[in-house]
């Protein structure tokens, strides 16, 4: 293999797919990015057998060829090198990959590449296109609750389901859940799946680069989206996520509705008292008109706020852990909130107020 | 004469073949501790060919002797064509281990390690495998190579298929320790579970329904019907009134033929839902497609019929599905809340149908069933409560066990809240709150029940007539409103048309003295109490 690559195309796509290049205990190739050259394109690979992704580059080759080179080497190396305007030129000397800039030249030892398994191609799939970045959009809105424990797979992946126009984003721990509707302008309706969690990272910094839209496939197993020089394949999880539209309560007995960042102002001040379970205590009284955080810890001390707030309904004394509460707010554009509560231990219901209102969170409070 | 031929032929023939595949088993056993890798294997090759040779000569000369004997047929199959189960394993096993000679180390078990032999059809072996990597990798690389290995265990291997089945190794158990020590309290998520595919709640099984004396007749009559699903009891109609476990036993059973027959389409539903999905059929002008979707189901459960009273083309339409399910032997499950021979405005081609399988009665739990009840409830919330508590709790509450389950909620949320154990008397306050209220029912909506229940009109029970139709239950409506209501005998006669005291009494004391020798009618007055 010879060949001479646009150094910032190289750095560029390295450092978009190394990070899904990783130590695998049996298989010693998938650390490796796969780099196959055939008719000045070459394409590069690497996959954790979760995920896998080839981005396509067109390059100046005087020789075809096929290479393995550990990722973290080769990543490692050409972000080291800031002179992004030049031409690069790559070379394969006796299993060794000659790396060539102006002023670094590296030897990197490649690794047989026979064991590089095939990155899976999604067939007779159902398929869409959608730009990107509302899916993106989507995914970041709720993945943060998703379950982190393997346990129950369906709820360490984000549910994506279609209704009417809309795609619908839901992600539960069972603590707390969040959903975001994204309008799509198609009308086609997808099956449900629900994308592992842990790929959740790799999909969006992948989809991020992807540019204005992206064909997406979509069968029982896999999801893959395409854009002109980037594929990506994700496996699913083949399960049934609950219907959780039932948990949320249709009605409430209190309401609270605040500025936002009064609210994590609030929240942050009494997170420096709350205790080892992160509980704080929240006092709503519409009749007093108060809205009091409170947390206390026996070895550091203890702290009340108010927030000034709208409030309307019965008085409620309830408790949260400030993680569960706070982590919504990164989802929420809008300048105010609203809380809804309707008893102790009931979930509390966490909503934009005006703008936007495709977003809607549940916490459930604490015990003691 | 021939049939006596044949059954001990099949049976020597049966026994022989037997013997060929155990002696295999020990056989190839022996090598494996004798002799690894791929000696073994080839010396396990020769012991199988040299059986599948006498066997097959033993199938070739019965098959010109007894072409045609279904019984002869189905023994062959079993012993050659299909192999149990178990024998997969093995038989993988063994694949993997010759497999595992051609690959390096590193291939094998990162491709190899999590697969398995999931079901053979017609030659056809399938594969499961834990993704569409492996699934890829495995066709583009070992296809060729696992097909002639697994063709030389078995020459009847014909094709090689990939499924991606699910990993579910036994993860379970940590959940519920997990959810215990962290203080948010947790979703009821898991009631939510409702798979789209068949409708069923996965949650409803056999392993947390509890069986006592007064259902274990239902319960039999459903484990039945897993074994061997349309064939015995179909179809299986289960009837009793509200809360009884109606729909926990019929999703159980649902639920475990799924687990039992993978290849089953099992679906679940309601009703009232078959009816206003019909409907919709109708305004849409797509009954076909509504038709042909049901139709293509295995075992299909539907819960409460008692909806289609009065329903006359609903009705006709379930009639069908009927016909269509039962002649091609397939099981139908149903239940709803009484007898179907007193679903009132029920056609009798319909309801003759219901009969045609098994219908079982779950009757009123008693006492130590709903003490059994109460306990397991108690354990699903981890709670204990003491025997005295359970006592309180299965007395208070007579027949209904979903009101149990609420009332068990209740205790093991304020458990929660309090976090103590509550009292006796805390728990006798959530019983007094929470326990239904005792009904009050007007004389005019028992006449109506009852002309109901007869099919008789209504305004005839306060008339003079004495057609014999309208008697019998004006008497039984008598005995019920003295019995149950303890309502004066005169006010009685008064109501029901101002009818003298006496007539009333002598209603009273002869359905009383009948009820003595009469099942039926004692039958019919537990229905129509139930329907108060």
């Amino acid at each position: 293999m010879k060949l001479e690559i646009n150094f910032q195309k190289l750095k560029e796509t390295v450092l978009l797919i190394d990070k899904v290049a990783n130590k695998h205990l049996t298989l010693p190739v998938l650390s490796c990015i796969l780099i196959e050259v055939k008719k000045n394109t070459a394409i590069f690979k690497a996959t954790n057998l979760d995920v896998g992704i080839e981005v396509s580059v067109p390059v100046k080759a005087n020789e075809d060829g096929v290479l393995a080179v550990p990722a973290s080497i080769l990543s490692s190396f050409v972000s080291q090198i800031f002179n992004d305007n030049q031409v690069a030129k790559l070379e394969t000397v006796s299993n060794n990959l000659n790396l060539t800039t102006s002023k670094s030249k590296g030897t990197i030892k490649t690794v047989p590449f026979e064991d590089f398994p095939s990155i899976p191609q999604v067939v007779d799939g159902q398929s869409f296109s959608l730009a990107p970045e509302l899916f993106v959009k989507g995914l970041k809105s709720v993945w943060y609750s998703s379950s982190v424990s393997s346990v129950k797979p369906e709820l360490s992946s984000v549910y994506v389901y279609s209704d009417g126009n809309n795609l619908i984003f839901a992600a539960t721990d069972s603590f707390r859940l969040a959903e975001k509707k994204i309008k799509t302008s198609s009308t086609s309706r997808i099956s449900d799946i629900l994308i592992p969690f842990k790929n959740i990272p790799d999909i969006i910094r992948v989809l991020e680069n992807m540019g204005e839209n992206a064909d997406i496939q979509l069968s029982k197993n896999l999801i893959s989206f395409k854009a002109r020089d980037i594929y990506l394949v994700s496996r699913l999880i083949d399960g049934v996520f609950p219907d959780y539209r039932q948990i949320i309560p249709k009605n409430f007995s209190t309401e609270a509705v605040l500025l936002k960042q009064d609210l994590i102002n609030a929240l942050k001040i009494s997170n420096i008292f709350s205790d080892k379970f992160n509980q704080i205590h929240m006092v709503v009284d519409p009749k007093g008109k108060v809205f009091e955080v409170q947390t206390k810890n026996n070895d550091v001390g203890e702290n009340n706020t108010t927030v000034d707030a709208a409030l309307t309904g019965e008085k409620i004394e309830i408790n949260f852990n400030y993680k569960y509460v706070a982590d919504c707010f990164q989802s929420i554009e809008a300048d105010s909130v609203s809380l809804q509560l309707s008893g102790v231990n009931r979930p509390m219901v966490i909503r934009p107020v005006s703008g936007d209102q495709s977003f809607m969170y549940l916490a459930m409070p604490m015990n003691r | 004469m021939y049939c006596c031929i044949f059954q001990r032929l099949s049976e020597s023939l049966e026994r022989s073949l037997c013997e060929n595949t155990s002696t295999l088993g020990a056989k190839s056993e022996g090598c494996n501790k004798k002799v690894g890798g791929s000696s073994y294997s080839s010396q396990a090759d020769r012991v199988r060919e040299n059986t599948s040779a006498e066997v097959c000569v033993h199938y070739k000369h019965l098959i010109n002797i007894f072409y045609g004997s279904p019984q002869v047929c189905r023994i062959i199959n079993r012993y050659i064509l299909g192999t149990p189960m178990q024998d997969y394993s093995k038989m993988w096993q063994t694949a993997l281990i010759e497999i595992q000679t051609g690959v390096s180390q590193a291939n094998f078990s990162t491709w190899f390690k999590e697969t398995n032999i999931v079901k053979e059809e017609e030659g056809t072996i399938y594969l499961g495998v834990p993704n569409s990597f492996t699934q890829e990798w495995l066709v583009k690389k070992f296809h060729n190579s696992i097909l002639r290995i697994l063709r030389q265990m078995n020459e009847h291997v014909r094709a090689l298929e990939y499924v991606i089945v699910k990993d579910e190794s036994g993860k379970k158990s940590e959940m519920n320790k997990k959810s215990a020590n962290t203080p948010t309290m947790s979703m009821p998520l898991q009631d939510f579970y409702i798979n789209k595919e068949d409708n069923l709640n996965p949650r409803y099984t056999f392993e947390n329904f509890v069986v006592g004396p007064f259902n274990e007749l239902a319960h039999a009559a459903s484990q039945t019907v897993i074994k061997s699903p349309g064939a015995i009891y179909n179809p299986l109609f289960i009837y009793g009134s509200t809360g009884r476990g109606k729909t926990h036993l019929i999703q159980a059973v649902g639920n475990q033929i799924k687990k039992v027959y993978p290849n089953k389409k099992v679906y679940y539903m309601t009703s009232e839902r078959f009816g206003s999905e019909f409907f919709v059929a109708i305004q849409d002008g797509k009954v076909q497609p509504f038709k042909d979707r049901y139709r293509k189901y295995d075992v299909m459960i539907m819960d409460d019929v008692q909806f289609f009273s009065h329903k006359e083309k609903f009705q006709e339409e379930l009639f069908h599905f009927f016909n269509t399910f039962h002649d091609t032997g397939r099981q139908l499950v149903f239940s709803s809340d009484r007898h179907p021979n007193v679903i009132p405005g029920l056609e009798d081609r319909l309801r003759g149908r219901f009969s045609v399988g098994m219908i079982v009665d779950i009757p009123e739990p008693d006492h130590e069933s709903r003490m059994a009840i109460v306990q397991t409830k108690c354990a699903v919330h981890s709670i204990t409560l003491s025997t005295e508590i359970i006592e309180i709790i299965s007395n208070s509450i007579e027949d209904n066990i979903r009101e149990i389950e609420g009332i068990i909620n209740v205790i093991a949320c304020q458990t929660q809240l309090r976090n103590r154990e509550l009292s006796v008397n805390e728990i006798k306050n959530i019983l007094k709150n929470s326990a239904k209220p005792k009904k009050t029912v007007q004389i005019k909506d028992i006449v109506k029940i009852i002309s109901d229940f007869y099919n008789i009109d209504e305004d005839s029970i306060y008339n003079k007539t004495r057609r014999k139709e309208v008697v019998r239950p004006r008497q039984v409506l008598m005995y019920i409103l003295r019995e149950d209501f303890s309502i004066s005998f005169p006010s009685i006669g008064e109501k029901l048309g101002g009818r003298d005291h006496t007539t009333v009494i002598h209603s009273y004391e002869k359905i009383k003295e009948e009820l003595k020798g009469d099942p039926v009618l004692s039958q019919e007055i537990n229905q129509v109490r139930s329907m108060l």
